[in-house]
């Protein structure tokens, strides 16, 4: 009893002389730095990459400046459609006239109808200049493409009773709402909030590696083990402290997302998956540095465990990267939630104590 | 044999010496599962977007189509109901293909995703009927058209004659083609007038243009498949030639560090080499890894050369990737001298690599989009690989900085890789100073050439900034680019006169500060205008890159840089050097009221 309490008390001695390390060489804070920074990429890909996907994203920001050249005539179904659409179309005999207007900046780009009806049998090819190297080209595209389905599902609605057998299903949405666009939604919360919870977690693997083999290489870890502390509450101490720093780091990410209104649901149940992972992460790091000891290959072999985890969460449902984003949008229940949870619980139990032994066997023990 | 060579052979051989039998198996074990799992990843959809939808449908018919999206989870109930029940609520329930959506956000996008999964599933009914004419008769082509813009692509001007030119041959050529064409129809009725491709006249050609488009740019679609010119395959190119050269500074930094922390470098250092001798040795033989490695990544992707233009190809590539490379070296050599641990490496050489792959990777993203993603060599090599020529100009505009910048820290570096600054606790701070002292304290050395060669620095610092700034309304963007471009100029300019000062090389008195502030302000003056001249004609036109050259005046822009200086200068003289910072605050001031108000035309 006795025993077990003064080795807590080592541990949090170690974690307390390396959080004391840390906090005075201000790595952690630049630590800090590196996820803000990565954050106002992400933000960058936020505002530029989902209005991209989406234009409607882009609202009240002027878009109403690009207009386009039609080369048709006035009964085309495609003129049709595109007056019925939001882009500003003119109508245009030749395109001489059409290039000539596109060429002084009156239109920003060139579309040519077909000749043929949709009543007919050929192809209906619709030509489309964009001007190379313009942003404006990006908007165009995206502007043209709901249109120009609409036209293809005309064309089809008229052809496809030509097909044998084939029946379209049709769904109709009966209160849909305008403007939710599932990319946006996905970017957030399938890709931005799991790496953003995660990438703490990655980040502490690799620093357990240089706290464990720095004290190999400058020959502290001697020192260390002359003072009453034993090799296994000196990782302990290590392993505690680059574990703890997640969940905080990854509680002010969510205090960051909240403020711009991004809800998270779960976020208890989301910090403690984060927590688990990163200590699943931290014992892999501890395992392949008390064995290697050599902070290259330690890191490296580190990444390459990284990326190859990171690879297979794809294959399954649940991993912990979907696994949070099925729960910050409650899409999963408590008894799959629960269950999947344990089983981390479970992985990192087994890891815990292989590294314990480990470390006890430790073969080139000092 | 140079001395260099044998530092070289000694790394090679240590290096080897580092990687035991069992680290070695390790290594080759991790790198067959990651490649395992990529492949096995790579045949999924590479989203980790499992069942983050709920579907509750009393139609048991649509279960096939919704299970076909690994984004939904499906349920069958026969009453609407009942589906609240669930453990948590549906986010739609589908009754007689009527789609009813829950109040939510989620649910929005769940229906917006069901759409498009709809879409989809149709997509692969029609193609499986192989009659392109009817369940595919709408085809677009894109063509992209050259006209004059703001932003003006070095070396491609066209004149105003050319272009009429080539319009008139257009439009006479359009007008032949509708003649044609009048006189065609009906017979089979494939071409188009003004189409310049061939549409594909069955299902195996649509899927093989379905292929080429990971790799090429899209050219001809049917509007389902119709997409922007977002060319997300940049990124894949950016990591594939990134990753060795971030693994292998990771080998270079660590060695250096070895160096230190064990003071085994004391040897090295007391042999009679140059230090310069043991940096080159040193650096040699990881930068020939990296090159082999790259060298292998760019034949994997271009395949084989046959031709010469072919190999030209690969040479121009691997020429736009090295100076990446040299100044990724550059920055983790530079690190590894600074940092006082392992952990500040550590630190520093992500926070450094971050930085510089946003500067690599986000103008990339834009290859095909904007002029100005040329200041990324990723967005050359994405250009080479597409085969597009690359011009001379376009080359330096994005090469020639990486290359000064990383001379240059390889310079400063080498200054301080002796005793007293690589085995001592010295703070950051205090290394870098002395990095400015030794080049200060040599024959050639003044203020006047430092602020020359600090002008790639502030270049590309500024270059970033565009990039950091690019997302933001041009209003506040152009006045956070004039304070931000304002403060870096002022703060390399004074550095010099900075450390002059701080360490004793000259005295704190009036007529000095004057003269060095001359010095200094002219230097960056001269150096301005020659990168301008050099590199900066693909941007000039642009309003981000008149904030950066401030047009043609020429003895104004001589003043500013003298004036502001010279404040700081003067806050040092007057309360000492520890008010650096604020000295540079002020003068930073100074500087941007100056450019705001030859700017006011762009600004209000």
């Amino acid at each position: 009893m006795n025993i077990s309490r003064d080795s807590f008390r080592m541990i949090r001695a170690v974690a307390r002389k390396d959080i004391k390390e840390l906090t005075k060489e201000k790595s952690f804070i630049l630590a800090v730095i590196i996820q803000l920074f990565i954050a106002s990429f992400s933000a960058f890909l936020i505002i530029g990459l989902a209005s991209f996907y989406d234009p409607s994203m882009l609202g009240d920001v002027k878009i109403e400046g690009t207009s386009i050249a039609l080369i048709a005539t006035e009964e085309d179904e495609l003129y049709m459609i595109l007056q019925d659409s939001n882009i500003h179309t003119h109508l245009y005999m030749d395109y001489a006239s059409a290039y000539t207007d596109f060429y002084d900046h009156k239109v920003d780009a060139i579309v040519v109808a077909p000749a043929g009806k949709a009543e007919g049998i050929e192809l209906l090819n619709v030509d489309i200049y964009l001007p190379a190297s313009e942003i404006k080209a990006t908007i165009i595209s995206l502007q043209l493409k709901e249109p120009l389905e609409r036209y293809e599902q005309s064309v089809r609605d008229i052809r496809t009773q030509r097909l044998d057998g084939y029946s379209p299903v049709e769904l109709n949405i009966v209160n849909s709402k305008s403007g939710t666009s599932s990319t946006y939604f996905e970017f957030i919360y399938v890709a931005l909030i799991p790496l953003l919870m995660f990438t703490p977690a990655f980040i502490s693997g690799g620093l357990i590696i240089d706290l464990i083999t720095e004290e190999y290489e400058s020959k502290t870890m001697d020192l260390l083990l002359a003072s009453p502390a034993s090799m296994m509450e000196i990782i302990s101490g290590k392993i505690l402290l680059a574990t703890l720093i997640v969940p905080l780091q990854s509680f002010a990410w969510m205090l960051l997302l909240s403020m711009n209104r991004i809800h998270i649901h779960n976020t208890l149940h989301i910090l403690f998956i984060v927590t688990l992972i990163a200590l699943i992460l931290v014992l892999i790091s501890t395992l392949i540095a008390t064995l290697f000891r050599e902070r290259g290959v330690a890191q490296l072999l580190y990444s390459l465990i990284l990326i190859f985890l990171f690879m297979l969460s794809y294959l399954f449902t649940n991993s912990p990267m979907n696994l949070v984003t099925r729960l910050s949008i409650e899409s999963i229940g408590v008894l799959e939630s629960a269950l999947w949870t344990g089983t981390y619980m479970l992985f990192a139990l087994l890891l815990y104590m292989l590294m314990t032994i480990t470390v006890k066997n430790d073969p080139n023990k000092l | 044999m140079p001395g260099w060579l044998t530092i070289a052979k000694w790394e090679l051989l240590r290096s080897r010496l580092k990687f035991n039998i069992l680290s070695v198996i390790m290594i080759t074990l991790a790198l067959m599962l990651v490649i395992m799992a990529t492949y096995m990843a790579a045949q999924t959809g590479m989203s980790m977007n499992q069942k983050i939808y709920f579907v509750a449908s009393s139609d048991p018919g649509l279960q096939p189509i919704v299970k076909f999206d690994q984004r939904f989870d499906y349920i069958l109930i026969d009453n609407p109901t009942r589906g609240h029940n669930h453990e948590y609520p549906a986010d739609m329930f589908i009754e007689d293909n009527n789609v009813y959506l829950r109040d939510t956000g989620k649910a929005g996008a769940a229906g917006d995703a069901l759409e498009s999964t709809f879409n989809t599933y149709r997509e692969m009914v029609l193609t499986s009927y192989n009659d392109v004419n009817n369940t595919h008769p709408v085809w677009i082509t894109v063509h992209n058209l050259q006209r004059p813009q703001n932003f003006q692509l070095a070396g491609s001007e066209q004149t105003v004659e050319n272009l009429i030119r080539e319009m008139d041959d257009r439009s006479s050529e359009e007008h032949n083609a509708r003649e044609r064409t009048g006189a065609e129809t009906g017979a089979e009725g494939f071409v188009r007038p003004g189409s310049t491709s061939v549409s594909p006249e069955d299902i195996s050609a649509m899927d093989s243009i379905g292929g080429k488009t990971f790799f090429e740019r899209q050219r001809i679609s049917t509007p389902s498949h119709f997409s922007a010119p977002l060319p997300f395959t940049a990124i894949l190119y950016a990591f594939l030639f990134i990753f060795p050269i971030y693994f292998i500074s990771q080998f270079y930094s660590t060695s250096l560090m070895d160096e230190r922390s064990n003071r085994k470098g004391e040897l090295v250092l007391a042999a009679p080499l140059r230090g310069i001798d043991i940096v080159v040795g040193k650096t040699v033989p990881y930068i020939l890894i990296t090159m082999i490695i790259l060298i292998a990544i760019t034949l994997y992707i271009v395949g084989i050369p046959s031709t010469y233009p072919d190999l030209t190809r690969i040479f121009l590539i691997l020429a736009s990737i090295f100076p990446v490379v040299l100044l990724f070296f550059a920055l983790s050599f530079y690190s590894a001298i600074m940092s006082r641990s392992f952990k500040e490496l550590t630190f520093a050489s992500v926070f450094l690599s971050v930085l510089l792959s946003g500067y690599l990777f986000l103008p990339a993203m834009f290859a095909n989009i904007h002029a100005i993603s040329s200041i990324s060599p990723i967005t050359l090599i994405v250009r080479l690989i597409e085969g597009e020529t690359v011009l001379t100009g376009t080359y330096l505009f994005s090469a020639l900085p990486f290359y000064l910048v990383a001379i240059s820290v390889y310079a400063f570096g080498t200054f301080i890789f002796r005793e007293e600054d690589l085995f001592t606790q010295k703070n950051i701070s205090e290394k870098i100073t002395d990095s400015f002292e030794l080049f200060l304290s040599k024959p050639y050395g003044s203020v006047f050439i430092l602020s020359i060669i600090f002008i790639p620095f502030v270049y590309m610092a500024q270059l970033m900034l565009i990039v950091m700034l690019f997302n933001l309304p041009l209003e506040y963007s152009i006045i956070l680019m004039i304070l931000l471009s304002a403060m870096v100029e002022e703060l390399v300019k004074s550095v010099g006169i900075y450390t002059l000062f701080k360490r004793k090389l000259a005295e704190l008195r009036l007529k000095n500060v004057f003269k060095y502030s001359v010095l200094s302000g002219t230097g960056f003056f001269v150096g301005e205008k020659a990168i301008t001249l050099l590199t900066l004609a693909p941007i000039a036109g642009s309003a981000f890159g008149s904030v950066m050259t401030m047009g043609s005046l020429l003895l104004l822009p001589l003043l500013l840089h003298i004036v502001s200086v010279l404040i700081c200068s003067l806050v040092m003289y007057k309360k000492g050097t520890s008010y650096y910072l604020v000295a540079v605050v002020l003068a930073t001031l100074v500087h941007s009221s100056y450019n705001i108000v030859i700017l006011r035309g762009l600004v209000f």
